[in-house]
């Protein structure tokens, strides 16, 4: 930890404390690495071997022993994935829904938390209680009546009915409420309000800009979450140019006579996305998963 | 997703910024930052909670009419084994998900915190991976791992000299096979809330203890396990919270039914709403179901209550 | 870093949004045309090769095929959309799914409208009375019947020392008791499985052989508790749990598909369109199969509808399709393509079909099988919640194969299964 600390923007002012320099800390044991290794390899495996179905061919996901060097069969699989749901439009959707979620997340809940952490006005600490107890009620429980309500706004089969419901994060609130308290300091918007600044001024030029790396990083749990989101989007979107990339992947695999192989095919390319994204952002997840765990 | 432990703070107080005149519209600006989401709750939250009370109170089919029966779907509830079999299954992959997983987090976290470790930043990106794959795929490959003839792991029992195991035909097994997809998506994220919190601690804590000659197992009983004691009820109130909303894994893992096999063996309570609701449309029923999910919410969020109140009030 | 990004994300999205705009766009002006419709269809039935047939001999039409899944959850999907979704101009609906929708015939266009009263004295009699509603009006198009028969492979039959010839075969299962006995010669010879499984394979078959099933054919009531046949059919099927000659393997499984292609079992109940599912499912074993008599009486398993909901965009195009593709010559192309069985008697003694034989299944003369088990039943009526009931038989068998309910309590269990499921 000491030499490898995060490297994620800290928001100023955060709690976070500094780790000590090791002075008479012991050697790390074998089995720690063991275990770190078993976890690792439990955490990858079931993707690569996904990845090794997918470049060979339907035979490969019940063969056994199984098979673990991938073969040259990937783009043949892909194409066929691609011939029998409308895959590209799902990803397209997906990348909609997702990104129009998690940059709507980011700015909403920034103002949210704007307004609860250094705005005054009568009954914030009640609203503010609301947002939280919103928290703990999932909103599975209430899907019949979501989909009444979509199905007289006229959103089924829309990607609007996935989105707009999406864009509502009771957390997202709490935690830029949370960033923009530590983050800057009441002089600074004191000294913005006397040269005239308007409260939407100041939110867009001096709150935002300090807080959004906080913000960057909810917009991708927001999108993260939105991109696997299953159950809602399974719901309210019927039709096949509508389905999002986890539709498409259920009805590849539920179809009688297409096999696993193609499943696989399909679970691998809908996956890709968000590694080739986890290869850049990872570590952002990682400390803002951390750093939520911390201002709890 | 993420929740932050003790959510009920209130906030503080800040210093009034509202020093220079202003106008009724800059007064109606708090207003309106919050407004987005109050709105969005109350389209999309608060209503349709609130509905889906009146909606079980009918005979409801959505291309046909709606009969009020009264309080006939919640007796027909408390009287369908389909219901106890979906409370029965929900609860056992709950248990078999979150015991073991919030274990290996501790463990994995502890082993992450400690100050030589090499290439730790490479661990801690490694055991989230699994949390950004998304669940439809994780069980599509999960269900062919566990696959009684053709899976790997029936395999490698086989390599073992045992017997076959029939994972998703048998209530347990097939508990057991869901609770492990589960498992492999939250004990990586899990351990990372751990790690944070044990950060938390200083480690002149551990080196005094270390210096009164307190091993490595007396240090984590003492010392970790106590400091993680918010973050650790914390975990378990999400994941039970998560644990009532299982749903992706049991509909994927038998394609076609909603069943999720056919003596319901791992049908979720979510599930089981969704096929009542939108495999039978039956709506009124459906909704009564959810209005049973809701009262364990609140008995889960007022058992979570009690616990941190009772926390606090043991720290000074 | 971050920064960077976000620019690239916000693009991609904008970009995505322009083209997912303009792509709807198209979509809806397209469908307005008057050569374009939607067609929801479920998989394992092939309409593809219809379809492609279709827009070959008309180029300028436009067919947009889904395979939404299952027939089940094709059906629901349709009363989603029935229900305040977009509908499709045309749907394929399977034969039990369809009583349900008998009961709110209005959600359908009533093709007397289009043409249905002068063509369908083409359909067998039995099969078009199940889309025509009391008042006359006909909201289906029968596109196929099920037939009955058996799949087995020579190869395995072969090696465990029993006749490999289809006339053969046929005469050492007259009834479903000798079908059980040849199983246990099969698994005690050769130490593997040798049906799939009982609950499809025996207890689906069994069920469609008698003149009544779960409703009474004078009155139109449940009928299920009391009717002896089903009994019959629910009893031989413990029978075979209990033989242990199935590999237990669920109908459309992967680990079904896997086993079929490994010759895990060597024997599938198949009405006509099984057949395809088996050349798709194990293309590895073209040639092994050959086509046997079912045990017991002749009967019908599946068959499916064409319909066209009322608030489809393009009812007219739509159903040009379907009378050029449904007509007695359209089926028969059909069944010569893919082997699913025609609703259109006319063509049963066609030499073409006659004729037919197919080398997947060791040329075995699939025409000459399925006509013969077809215009020897004795229909019966179907209900609404025959669907339903089905399906609640067949998870029952499913869960006594497995070992979740005991033998015993089979029976009773389904009873009250059964009832829990049509009322909620």
């Amino acid at each position: 930890m000491t030499t490898t600390s995060q490297s994620a923007p800290q928001p100023a002012g955060a709690t976070e404390p500094r780790p000590h320099r090791h002075r008479r800390v012991s050697r790390v044991p074998w089995w720690m690495y063991g275990l770190l290794g078993v976890m690792t390899l439990g955490s990858v495996f079931p993707l690569y071997w996904m990845f090794v179905v997918s470049t060979t061919d339907s035979a490969a996901a019940t063969s056994l022993p199984p098979r673990v060097v991938p073969g040259g069969n990937f783009l043949h699989l892909a194409g066929l994935v691609f011939d029998i749901v409308p895959f590209l439009q799902a990803m397209l959707n997906s990348l909609v829904v997702a990104t129009a979620i998690g940059a709507g997340q980011a700015l909403l809940c920034a103002l949210a938390g704007f307004a609860f952490a250094k705005l005054s006005f009568r009954g914030r600490n009640t609203l503010f209680l609301i947002v939280v107890l919103t928290m703990t009620v999932p909103t599975q429980l209430s899907v019949i009546p979501q989909y009444l309500i979509i199905s007289e706004l006229g959103w089924v089969d829309s990607l609007t009915a996935v989105i707009v419901p999406g864009l509502m994060s009771a957390f997202g609130i709490f935690w830029m409420r949370q960033h923009i308290a530590h983050a800057i300091s009441d002089e600074l918007l004191q000294a913005a309000r006397v040269d005239g600044a308007t409260t939407w001024q100041i939110f867009w030029r001096v709150a935002f800009p300090l807080v959004r790396p906080a913000a960057f990083v909810l917009g991708l749990f927001g999108f993260v979450t939105a991109w696997n989101d299953f159950l809602w989007p399974f719901i309210v979107l019927k039709s096949p140019d509508k389905y999002t990339i986890q539709i498409a992947i259920k009805a590849l695999q539920n179809s009688r006579d297409i096999d696993l192989g193609l499943a696989m095919s399909g679970s691998f390319l809908a996956t890709l996305p968000l590694l080739v994204l986890f290869v850049f952002v990872g570590r952002r997840l990682v400390s803002g998963i951390m750093e939520g765990a911390f201002k709890g | 997703m993420l929740r932050p432990t003790e959510a009920a703070t209130a906030p503080a107080d800040p210093p009034r910024t509202r020093a220079v005149h202003l106008g009724v519209r800059e007064r109606l600006a708090p207003y309106a930052f919050v407004a987005p989401f109050f709105l969005l709750f109350a389209v999309f939250g608060l209503f349709p909670l609130l509905f889906t009370f009146y909606v079980a109170l009918f005979d409801w089919d959505p291309i046909g009419e709606h009969t009020f029966v009264g309080l006939d779907n919640f007796s027909r509830l408390l009287d369908d084994p389909r219901f106890w079999g979906a409370l029965r299954n929900t609860f056992s992959i709950w248990v078999l998900s979150t015991v073991p997983q919030l274990l290996l987090a501790l463990a994995v976290a502890h082993v992450l915190n400690h100050a030589r470790l090499r290439a730790s930043a490479f661990f801690r990106m490694s055991v989230l991976v699994p949390y950004i794959t998304s669940v439809a795929a994780t069980t599509i490959v999960f269900a062919q791992l566990f696959d009684r003839d053709y899976g790997l792991l029936n395999w490698l029992l086989e390599l073992l000299g045992l017997p076959h195991v029939e994972f998703t035909a048998s209530i347990f097994g097939s508990h057991l096979m869901i609770a492990a997809m589960v498992m492999w998506r939250w004990t990586g994220y899990n351990t990372l809330l751990y790690l944070a919190a044990l950060q938390a601690v200083p480690r002149d804590v551990y080196e005094a203890a270390a210096v009164d000659g307190a091993g490595g197992w007396r240090q984590f009983r003492h010392i970790t396990i106590p400091s993680l004691r918010p973050i650790i009820v914390f975990t378990v109130v999400t994941s039970t919270i998560g644990g009532l909303q299982v749903f992706t894994e049991p509909l994927l893992v038998s394609p076609g039914s909603l069943t999720c096999g056919a003596a319901r063996q791992c049908q979720t309570l979510t599930l089981f709403l969704y096929e009542q609701g939108f495999g039978r449309f039956h709506f009124g029923y459906g909704s009564a179901i959810g209005v049973a999910l809701f009262v364990m919410v609140v008995v889960v969020a007022t058992i979570n209550y009690l616990l941190i109140t009772r926390i606090r009030s043991e720290r000074p | 870093m971050s920064r960077r990004i976000a620019a690239t994300l916000v693009l991609a999205a904008a970009l995505l949004f322009s083209q997912a705009c303009s792509g709807g766009s198209d979509d809806g002006s397209a469908s307005s045309g008057s050569n374009t419709f939607e067609f929801w269809s479920f998989t394992g039935i092939n309409q593809k090769a219809d379809v492609d047939r279709y827009t070959k001999a008309h180029p300028e039409t436009s067919i947009k095929l889904t395979e939404v899944g299952s027939t089940s959850e094709t059906a629901q999907a349709l009363t989603a959309a029935l229900a305040g979704g977009k509908v499709p101009d045309l749907v394929l609906i399977q034969g039990d799914d369809l009583p349900k929708f008998m009961s709110s015939v209005d959600n359908f266009v009533d093709l007397n409208t289009l043409g249905a009263d002068k063509m369908k004295g083409d359909y067998l009699d039995w099969v078009i009375s199940q889309s025509t509603a009391r008042d006359g009006k006909i909201i289906g198009i029968p596109t196929d019947v099920g037939g009955l028969a058996v799949a087995y492979r020579t190869d395995l039959f072969k090696a465990a020392g029993l006749p490999t010839d289809r006339d053969e075969v046929s005469k050492l299962w007259p009834t479903w008791d000798a079908f059980i006995g040849v199983g246990q010669r099969y698994v005690q010879a050769t130490g593997k499985a040798f049906l799939d499984n009982a609950p499809t394979s025996v207890y689906f078959q069994a069920i469609n052989q008698g003149n009544e099933r779960y409703y009474d054919n004078a009155d139109h009531k449940v009928s299920y508790k009391t009717n002896p046949q089903v009994k019959t059919a629910f009893d031989v099927t413990l029978k075979a749990i209990a033989a242990n000659i199935s590999a237990k393997q669920g109908s459309f499984s992967s680990g079904w598909t896997a086993g079929m292609g490994k010759g895990d079992f060597a024997v599938v109940s198949a009405p006509s369109w099984m057949l395809g599912s088996i050349r798709t499912n194990a293309p590895g074993t073209a040639g092994k199969w050959d086509v046997a008599a079912i045990p017991g009486d002749a009967g019908n398993w599946g068959g499916s509808f064409l319909a066209i909901p009322k608030r489809a965009k393009n009812p007219k195009a739509a159903w040009k399709y379907i009378t050029e593709t449904q007509s007695p010559a359209g089926q028969l192309d059909h069944f010569l393509l893919t082997g699913a069985l025609p609703t259109t008697p006319s063509v049963y003694a066609d030499p073409k079909l006659v004729a037919q034989t197919d080398p997947f299944f060791s040329g075995a003369p699939i025409g000459k099988i399925y006509t013969d088990s077809v215009t020897r039943l004795k229909p019966f009526y179907i209900g609404p919640e025959d669907g339903t009931i089905g399906t609640e038989f067949l998870n029952l068998l499913t869960s006594v194969e497995q070992g979740n309910v005991p033998p015993d309590k089979a029976w009773s269990t389904a009873m009250t299964n059964v009832e829990k499921a049509i009322r909620g």
